[in-house]
């Protein structure tokens, strides 16, 4: 260890004292939603217990999947007479398609971006018909 | 006496059978009372480093629930002893997905037609920039001060600098225990942690409380 370790280690306990002092701090609300939480973990245990091996492997929701494959195409998809758009410095078309047609990238659509993509797809379309 | 064998058996294969079931009801009602204690001492704290990272409240809870709610469907038969670097480990994961999820939305709003035009006028998101804390009185102004500026020094270290610091600092981890946590090497986790400090350090001087 270093000569400087007394002095890190006051600064370790200014740190954590006010991070302590930040967590003491957390609102009532925030206290409730994950006291419910906590409540809901607690009955997904006993689900998990109960439910038949079979179950775990039930099919998942598809619809924003699709969406998702229809927009990195209707995206991508060069038009005529388009010029490809400038990404952001270290970016680029492919990146963000390898972001997009990303299998845990497909996960999240599947939990809560579906509404999203299916939305998107609408804006994409909107928006080839009005340049057309 | 061979009859009477075969009718004690026959009793006592239902008492048996009861029996297992009411074992495994009590064994389930103590694993959930171990994991709703455990959520219980690591909540606050979790939510506090998810809220670090994402810096927005909502999306935060939703990390610690996610987090809780897969240690409690997939890992709840592990010792307890366990479960505290892997419930870390899972709401890292999260955070990194719903930061992951963030790109991802951002290229796309970035790319759809009907968004580019007003994209300058989009800046910064508000709701992420926004204070974590609620209005704080005066009399605790420079401790506010203070940690509101340790939470913005702690939000523009890289992530596993943060992961370090924060599980080290404020869940109070061994090193071995984050280094289970955020799925690499003591050594790794030495490093970073010794990273997080010299920049917070060097961001935050010898900020008082």
């Amino acid at each position: 260890m270093t000569a400087n370790d007394e002095e890190l280690g006051d600064f370790e306990k200014r740190a954590r004292a006010l991070l302590e002092e930040s967590v003491l701090r957390i609102d009532g609300r925030i206290r409730s939603r994950l006291n419910q939480a906590r409540h809901a973990a607690a009955a997904e245990l006993e689900r998990s217990a109960r439910r038949p091996i079979w179950r775990s492997f039930a099919l998942a929701p598809a619809a924003g999947v699709v969406a998702a494959v229809l927009l990195a195409v209707v995206l991508w998809a060069p038009r005529p007479g388009q010029m490809l758009p400038v990404g952001e410095p270290g970016s680029s078309a492919v990146e963000d398609l390898d972001l997009v047609a990303d299998s845990d990238t497909f996960d999240l659509i599947e939990q809560e971006d579906g509404g999203f993509y299916e939305w998107a797809v609408a804006q994409a379309d909107a928006g080839q018909a009005a340049t057309s | 006496m061979s009859a009477f064998a075969t009718l004690a058996s026959g009793y006592n294969t239902p008492v048996a059978v009861h029996g297992d079931v009411d074992f495994t009801h009590s064994k389930l009602n103590a694993q959930s009372r171990a994991l709703n204690q455990f959520l219980a001492g690591v909540e606050l704290k979790a939510f506090k480093i998810a809220q670090s990272a994402l810096r927005h409240e909502h999306d935060a809870l939703d990390a610690v629930q996610d987090a809780m709610l897969q240690l409690a469907r997939a890992y709840a038969n592990r010792p307890a002893e366990e479960w505290r670097p892997l419930f870390y480990r899972i709401l890292e994961n999260r955070i990194r997905d719903m930061q992951r999820r963030r790109t991802v939305r951002a290229r796309i709003m970035a790319w759809l037609p009907a968004h580019r035009d007003d994209e300058d006028e989009q800046g910064i998101d508000p709701i992420a920039q926004a204070p974590s804390d609620a209005v704080t009185p005066a009399r605790r102004l420079e401790l506010d001060e203070s940690m509101q500026a340790l939470e913005a020094a702690l939000h523009e270290l890289p992530n596993r600098q943060r992961q370090a610091f924060l599980l080290r600092n404020l869940e109070g981890m061994d090193v071995a225990e984050v280094a289970t946590a955020m799925g690499c090497s003591e050594g790794s986790v030495k490093t970073h942690h010794f990273r997080a400090l010299k920049a917070l350090r060097a961001r935050l001087g010898e900020f008082s409380i």
